[in-house]
C-alpha cells in the first residue's frame, strides 16, 4: 500500500512501490473484510472544518480501500498459463468452486476463457503466468481483452453481472434452436434424454443397457393406456380394435372433436366457384355423433370418381373403433370456460337454419340468402358509387376483425420476415446470462434455456433500430434480448419488447 | 422555461480556487512527487486507465475523478464499491496531458528481450523464495509469542499444563513447520515493476487512440472551462447529458448541473431541450447548455482559450 510515509522512498523506487514485502504480507492474512458505509452526502461545500473533515475521513477511506492489494495464500490460489496463440487461458493446479459454472475440458486439460480468467483473478482466485511470470491485473487487462476475444466494454458488462451472482457465458448462435425445431419440441425433448442419461451414470449403471430396459417399459405402459380406452369405452365395435398403432392421448386431441366452433366455409369462395357438384346429393356424414350412429356410408358417386376407380359401401366401424366416441366429461373449470367462450362465439350447430340444411347445397343457399338480405339494406348513395365503405354492418364478429378489416397500414411483428434481412455486424449478441438462483443446479454442458442474452452497446454509439432488433430478437429466439449500455464504467440495462396494441376488446 | 445566461450560477463557483488550494494543502505528502513524476496513463483499447493508487491520488488532487472499474480486493464479489483501475473520460486524459502532468502509454507487449526476461524470471522465483523463509520466520515468531501469552496467563492458575506448553514451546524450533501452501503472495493490480519499459513513455499526441474529432473538442473546451472554475465533474450519460458537474469532490457532494455541450452553430431540436430540462427538474438538478466560444468570436489572441457560453434552463414558474 503506497502511504504516505512511504512516498517519498517510491519517488525513487516508483515503479516498486506496489509491491509488498514479506511481512505485510504476512499481515495481510488478518486484514479486515468489512466495507466502510459511505454517509449522507452535502448539498455545497461551505468551507466549515466539519466538512473538510468528514471529506477527508471519505478520502482516506477510499484511498485505503483502493490501495489495497489483493494476498492471498498460494494454497487458495489456482495456477494457470495464458496460451497467447489460443487466447485461452490453461489450469495447471486443480480447479476450484468456479469450475461449476466456468471454464471447459478439451483434450484431457482445462481452460478457462480470457474474460472468466480476469474475473477470477479480480477475485483473487487464479494466479496466471505468462513467461514464468505472473500475470498482474493491469496486464491481463491488456493481454486477455481484444476485438478478437472479448472487448473491455463487454469485459465491463461481463464482471458486474458476475458480481452479482449471474452465470455468464458467450452468446453461441448454433446453440439457439431454430423456429421450427421449437416448434417441434426437439430441443427440450432431445435435453430431456440427456439429463436423464446423466442422471443414470451417477447412479453407476452403464447407459446402453439402461436404454434398453427403458423402451419395454414404456411400451407397456402405453399399452395399459390402450387397454383402459377400450374397457371404458361403450361402443361394441370397440371389441375389434385393430392391435396395431394403439390411440395415445386420445383423450386430449379428441376433446375438441365435436365442439369445433368456426367451420363456416367463407362464402366468398363459394361465390366465385361455379359449383361443379351436385351438393344436394351429398349428405353430410356424421361419424362423431352416438345419437344417430350409421354403420355404413353409401358408397360415393361414380361420376366423381377417377377412372375405373369403384368404391363399394364404406364400413365405417373401424373408424369408429378408432374414434373416442366417450361422452365428454368436463371438469367445472372447463365447462366454465367453455361457456365463456361460447358466449362470443356462435357454434354453427347450434344455429337452428343450418341445422335445417340437409346437404351443402342447402347450406350454401341459406348463406347466399343471408348475404342478400344484408345487402338488401345497403343504402345506395354509399355503396353504389365508386368509393365504398371498409365494412358493413354485421360483417364482424369482434373488434379484432373490424380493425383488421379497416387496417390500411397493417400491424406486423417482430418475427416477421427477418429470413429477409441482410445480417448486420455492427449488432451482435454477447453474453447468454443465466439467474443467480440456478446456480446450484446449473450445468455446463446442458445450461438450458437462459434467463436472458446480452447485446453490448456504448452510450456513444447509436440507439440499435428496427432492423437490428429484428435481428436481434430473431436470433436469440424464444430468449429476451437485454442491451447493456455502458457509459464510462456505469452501466444500464434497457430491453425492447415487441408490442401488440390490444384490439379484441369485448 | 427560461433560457438566461447562467454565469450567476457558474460565478457561485469562485471557491474554486480555494477547494484546490485545501486540497493542495492537505494532499501536501503526495503531491511533492508530483513534481517530476507524470502520472502513467495506459490505454486499454482507446479506453485511458490508471492503475496505480499514487497516480490516482495526484489526479484528484488537480480534480480529475474519473470513474472505478475492477473489482474491489477486499471485497471483489459486489458492485456497490468498485477497485482499480480508474478509467478515465477522454476529457480528462486530455487535460492530464496538456497540463503536462500525465504522459500516455500505449502498452507495448514484451519489450523486454529474451536475457531480459530471464532475469527477471530469477528475480521473481528468488524473491519468492526469501519471502517464504521471512514468512516461515513470521509465522514461528507469531506462533511462539502466543504460546507465551498463554504461558503466562496460566502462571496466574496453578494448573501444570503450563508445562506442556512450555515444553511445545521449547520444542517449536525444531518441529515447526509452515506449509508453503500457506504462504501469502500478492497478485499485483497494477503491473509490476520489473515488467515496467520505460521505452513505452515516448508517445506522440498524434497517437492519441481517439480521434479528435469536433464533438470531442466542444466536450473538451467545457470539460477544461468548467474544471479551471473549479467544479468536478463526471460522466453524465444516465442523466441524458455530457457532464455531472459537482460544486465539490463527488465523493461527498451532489451534482448540481447537468451540462449539455453543443458547439454554437448546432441546431437543438426543441423537444430535446424539453425533455432534458423535464429530466433536469425530475432529478433536482439544473440543465447547462454548454456552447465553446470559437476564438475569433471573442476576438481575443490566438494563445487565449475561447470563452464557454452556458444557459441554464428552469421551468417557469408562469402560471
Amino acid at each position: 500500500m503506497a502511504d504516505s510515509d512511504t512516498s517519498t522512498d517510491a519517488h525513487k523506487l516508483n515503479v516498486y512501490q506496489e509491491l509488498l514485502s514479506p511481512s505485510e504480507l504476512f499481515e495481510a492474512r488478518s486484514r479486515s473484510h468489512k466495507i466502510p458505509v459511505k454517509g449522507q452526502k452535502d448539498f455545497l461545500p461551505d468551507g466549515s472544518e466539519k466538512q473538510t473533515a468528514r471529506l477527508q475521513q471519505s478520502l482516506d477511506e477510499h484511498w485505503m480501500l483502493l490501495g489495497e492489494e489483493r494476498v492471498e495464500r498460494l494454497g487458495n490460489l489456482v495456477k494457470a498459463v495464458w496460451i497467447l496463440e489460443e487466447t485461452l487461458v490453461e489450469l495447471q493446479s486443480p480447479a476450484g468452486k468456479f469450475w461449476q459454472t466456468m471454464g471447459f475440458s478439451e483434450r484431457g486439460k482445462q481452460y478457462l476463457r480470457p474474460e472468466e480468467a480476469l474475473y477470477l483473478m479480480e477475485c483473487g482466485n487464479v494466479q496466471v503466468f505468462y513467461r514464468d511470470l505472473p500475470l498482474s491485473i493491469q496486464e491481463g487487462y491488456e493481454h486477455f481483452l481484444s476485438c478478437e476475444t472479448v472487448t473491455l466494454l463487454q469485459y465491463q458488462v461481463f464482471g458486474h453481472l458476475k458480481r452479482l451472482g449471474y452465470v455468464v457465458n458467450r452468446f453461441d448462435p448454433s446453440s439457439v434452436p431454430s423456429a421450427y425445431e421449437r416448434q417441434l419440441n426437439l430441443p427440450a425433448s432431445s435435453r430431456d434424454k440427456q439429463r436423464k442419461q446423466l442422471k443414470r451414470k451417477r447412479s453407476h449403471s452403464p447407459v446402453s443397457s439402461e436404454k434398453q430396459n427403458t423402451s419395454p417399459v414404456e411400451k407397456t405402459t402405453a399399452e395399459d393406456q390402450s387397454d383402459e380406452l377400450v374397457k371404458s369405452s361403450e361402443s361394441p365395435a370397440a371389441t375389434d380394435l385393430p392391435p396395431q398403432e394403439p390411440m395415445q392421448s386420445a383423450e386430449a386431441s379428441d376433446r375438441t372433436w365435436w365442439i369445433e366452433g368456426d367451420v363456416q366455409p367463407p362464402p366468398a369462395q363459394a361465390q366465385s366457384t361455379a359449383p361443379r357438384w351436385d351438393f344436394s346429393s351429398i349428405s353430410f356424414p356424421d361419424l362423431g355423433s352416438r345419437r344417430s350412429r350409421s354403420v355404413c356410408l353409401a358408397s360415393s358417386d361414380r361420376s366423381l370418381l377417377p377412372g375405373a376407380l369403384e368404391v363399394g359401401d364404406c364400413d365405417v366401424t373401424p373408424w369408429l373403433s378408432r374414434l373416442n366416441v366417450k361422452q365428454e366429461k368436463l371438469s367445472r373449470r372447463d365447462r366454465e370456460r367453455q361457456r365463456e367462450r361460447d358466449r362470443y362465439r356462435r357454434d354453427v350447430n347450434s344455429d337452428r337454419e343450418v341445422r335445417r340444411c340437409r346437404n351443402w347445397a342447402e347450406y350454401l343457399q341459406l348463406l347466399e340468402e343471408r348475404r342478400r338480405r344484408q345487402q338488401k339494406d345497403r343504402p345506395a348513395h354509399l355503396w353504389e358509387r365508386e368509393v365504398t365503405p371498409l365494412t358493413q354492418p354485421g360483417q364482424c364478429a369482434s373488434h379484432r376483425e373490424l380493425l383488421d378489416q379497416i387496417s390500411i397500414v397493417k400491424s406486423s411483428s417482430w418475427t416477421e420476415g427477418v429470413s429477409r434481412l441482410s445480417p448486420s455486424d455492427q449488432w451482435k449478441i454477447s453474453f447468454d446470462v443465466y439467474q443467480p438462483d440456478t446456480v446450484a443446479e446449473f450445468k455446463k454442458n446442458h445450461p438450458g434455456k437462459p434467463y436472458s442474452r446480452m447485446c453490448v452497446c456504448s452510450f456513444d454509439g447509436p440507439v440499435p433500430d428496427l432492423h437490428a432488433m429484428k435481428q436481434l430478437s430473431f436470433q436469440s429466439g424464444d430468449v429476451p434480448v437485454t442491451f447493456a449500455v455502458v457509459d464510462h464504467g456505469d452501466i444500464s440495462f434497457y430491453c425492447f419488447k415487441d408490442f401488440k396494441l390490444p384490439t379484441d376488446v369485448y | 422555461m427560461d433560457g438566461d445566461p447562467a454565469d450567476m450560477n457558474v460565478s457561485q463557483s469562485s471557491s474554486s480556487m480555494e477547494v484546490k488550494e485545501d486540497m493542495d494543502t492537505r494532499s501536501d505528502s503526495e503531491n511533492q512527487p508530483a513534481g517530476d513524476a507524470l502520472v502513467d496513463i495506459n490505454f486499454c483499447g482507446s479506453t485511458p486507465m490508471l492503475w496505480k493508487v499514487s497516480d490516482m491520488r495526484r489526479c484528484r488532487s488537480v480534480g480529475v475523478i474519473g470513474a472505478l472499474v475492477g473489482s474491489l480486493a477486499r471485497q471483489p464479489r459486489q458492485n456497490v464499491r468498485l477497485g482499480r483501475p480508474l478509467e478515465l473520460l477522454q476529457e480528462e486524459a486530455l487535460l492530464l496531458v496538456e497540463t503536462g502532468s500525465a504522459a500516455a502509454s500505449l502498452h507495448t507487449q514484451d519489450c523486454a528481450d529474451e536475457e531480459m526476461h530471464s532475469k527477471d524470471v530469477r528475480q521473481y522465483e528468488t524473491g519468492l523464495e526469501s519471502s517464504y523463509k521471512e514468512q516461515c520466520a513470521l509465522a514461528l515468531e507469531d506462533k511462539k509469542t502466543v504460546l507465551r501469552r498463554i504461558i503466562n496467563e496460566k502462571e496466574n492458575g496453578t494448573d501444570d499444563s503450563g508445562n506442556a506448553i512450555r515444553d511445545r514451546l521449547n520444542a517449536l524450533d525444531q518441529a515447526f513447520c509452515f506449509p508453503l501452501s500457506a504462504m501469502a503472495v500478492q497478485l499485483c493490480t497494477a503491473r509490476a515493476g520489473f515488467s515496467h519499459c520505460p521505452e513505452e513513455r515516448s508517445f506522440l499526441s498524434t497517437d492519441w487512440p481517439v480521434p479528435r474529432d469536433e464533438r470531442l473538442n466542444t466536450r473538451f473546451c467545457v470539460y477544461r472551462d468548467l474544471r479551471n472554475k473549479g467544479f468536478f465533474l463526471t460522466s453524465a450519460g444516465k442523466f441524458g447529458g455530457d457532464f455531472l458537474v459537482y460544486p465539490g469532490d463527488p465523493l461527498r457532494f451532489h451534482a448540481h448541473f447537468i451540462a449539455l455541450c453543443i458547439s454554437m452553430d448546432e441546431e437543438l431540436p426543441l423537444c430535446d431541450i424539453l425533455s432534458i430540462a423535464r429530466l433536469g427538474s425530475n432529478v433536482k438538478k439544473t440543465v447547462l447548455l454548454c456552447s465553446p466560444q470559437s476564438r475569433n468570436e471573442t476576438g481575443k489572441d490566438e494563445s487565449v482559450e475561447g470563452d464557454v457560453v452556458y444557459s441554464s434552463l428552469q421551468w417557469s414558474s408562469m402560471v
